[in-house]
């Protein structure tokens, strides 16, 4: 079965058999392939793990008219997409894709489409999934992907970092990319000043009005593009991505653990209780959804088992990433999400880029101090919390936070307390209606209690 | 300008399943010949420093092998 986004290159595509992802390899492809595995690209690029490996294998292809081999590439635990990621992930997926089409060059080869979709996240570091990306090298050719590598990477981190972190939500919206000038638009008048934006970006954009339908004027000249210059156009990329920051602080939940009122010792046991019950559930994945910075989500990967840790908030995201990075943590994924408004289906018949909550449903599920957030901030019924979490896992860690707590004071101290079945025996009944209760445990030190439900 | 439009077009749609857009494949153009030279006094430069580097006897560091400072006239 061919897979929904595997149809733009005529050169190759995926499908999957009895579960398992295969790549078929065109005809079309076979020189580009050979080099790619002859020069050694291949090898030094699995070495460096920027691009996921591969084996040959004896499979039947999708189409035989067409097949040069069938390949297998070593599956990503977690498909997740530009518009979920926290700005560093977005930065280090741009930067591995000019990295790579670098080394490319030495080898000879270049590479001839730079979709951010060609990058996944695998044991905590960008790689590119698409190997058929590469081509043969003919020096005085251009780089037919630089339209897109600025489209895809450039436009939304400068506008992530320079206008709003939020526009980074504009990759749901055009599915090649933020058109440039529309990006050229957005960005402050100081981006003119900064010379790799004011090429790549606003003359770019320029350029591409200028010249649009012309593509078949006359006259012939000599002109070329000499490797040289191909390099110090990736090169002066590589330091205009390099220049773009942005700084995760002054957003609600960074700050979350300091005020909260959890003693340091009831941190301890919480940790404890959700330890012992992930060992009950045993589970291949978790989804740890209202994570915050990824502080329980790293009991989950602390063992071994591969942790989807999610928040809305861009800031918690970002420091969960940098921290997960600094201890070299191959088992946790962050992700931007938010739980009301998750990412939906999207491109070709809404199918391209699939909505996350079509990658579930999961082994486990963890929502910890999230609630009360989600039936009071949100005014969602406990029922529709209950059907939902039923929907997306199969076991369920969750944390019920009671109104005497002091969080959920502070969420009331501006409304009218409409919740009224919003107390721990409503939200067992509910639960329990739709799950078995395995363990319940209070949080010695608080207000709250610790639950775990199977389906 | 406009005339390398029709040399290129070949070139850069000889293999690619994705339009490289023409302005696209101007701006390069344009842009290539300062980008590549200010690339190659780079390399250059990073080499002589590292062979000064070699050279002396006194200095137990070795340089910095930093690709992004300000080496080029136009860093951003």
């Amino acid at each position: 079965m061919k897979q929904s986004a595997s149809f733009r290159d005529p050169c190759g595509f995926l499908f999957t058999e009895k579960n398992i992802l295969f790549r078929q390899v065109n005809l079309e492809y076979q020189p580009h392939y050979d080099r790619l595995m002859s020069s050694g690209l291949y090898k030094l690029l699995v070495e460096k793990r920027w691009l996921i490996p591969h084996i040959e294998v004896d499979h039947k292809p999708e189409d035989k008219t067409i097949a040069y081999k069938v390949i297998q590439p070593i599956r990503i635990p977690f498909i997740s997409y530009p518009y979920e990621w926290s700005f560093s992930q977005y930065k280090e997926a741009a930067q591995r894709t000019l990295d790579i089409q670098m080394l490319a060059l030495e080898k000879g080869m270049t590479l001839k489409d730079a979709s951010v979709y060609n990058i996944q996240f695998f044991e905590g570091h960008p790689v590119l999934i698409d190997t058929l990306s590469f081509e043969i090298y003919n020096e005085g050719a251009p780089w037919v992907a630089y339209r897109q590598f600025c489209q895809h990477f450039l436009a939304p981190l400068s506008l992530m970092s320079l206008v709003d972190i939020r526009l980074q939500q504009l990759m749901r919206v055009f599915i090649d990319g933020i058109p440039l000038d529309f990006a050229s638009n957005l960005l402050p008048g100081k981006s003119h000043f900064n010379m790799g934006l004011e090429i790549h970006l606003h003359r770019h954009a320029a350029s591409q009005k200028k010249y649009a339908g012309k593509g078949d004027e006359v006259k012939m000249k000599e002109a070329r593009i000499s490797k040289i210059s191909f390099q110090g156009l990736v090169d002066n990329l590589q330091n205009t991505v390099k220049g773009l920051n942005w700084e995760p602080s002054g957003t609600e939940w960074a700050d979350y653990y300091d005020i909260t009122n959890y003693s340091k010792d009831s941190f301890e046991k919480k940790k404890t209780l959700i330890s012992e019950f992930i060992d009950l559930a045993a589970p291949k994945m978790i989804w740890d959804v209202g994570a915050n910075n990824g502080e329980f989500s790293r009991v989950g990967s602390g063992k071994g088992i591969f942790t989807v840790s999610s928040d809305i908030d861009p800031s918690a995201v970002e420091k969960n990433y940098l921290d997960n990075k600094s201890r070299n943590d191959k088992y946790i994924l962050p992700l931007v999400i938010d739980l009301t408004n998750p990412s939906p289906g999207i491109g070709w018949e809404n199918q391209e880029r699939d909505s996350f909550l079509n990658r579930g449903p999961v082994d486990l599920v963890m929502s910890l101090a999230l609630i009360h957030h989600l039936a009071i901030s949100n005014n969602l019924p406990l029922t529709y919390i209950a059907e939902f979490f039923q929907k997306i896992g199969n076991w369920l860690i969750i944390e019920f936070v009671p109104k005497q707590d002091s969080q959920v004071q502070r969420l009331l101290s501006s409304r009218k307390d409409i919740f009224p079945t919003y107390n721990e025996k409503d939200f067992e009944e509910v639960f329990q209606s739709r799950f078995k209760l395995i363990r319940k445990e209070n949080i010695e030190g608080t207000e709250r209690t610790l639950y775990l439900f199977r389906k | 300008m406009e005339n390398l439009i029709h040399l290129l077009a070949p070139l850069a749609r000889e293999r690619a399943y994705l339009d490289p857009g023409s302005g696209s494949i101007l701006l390069q153009l344009l842009v290539a010949a300062a980008l590549g030279a200010a690339f190659a006094v780079k390399v250059y430069w990073k080499k002589i420093k590292a062979a000064l580097g070699k050279k002396s006897v006194e200095s137990e560091q070795t340089p910095p092998e930093n690709d992004n400072t300000g080496d080029k006239p136009e860093t951003n």
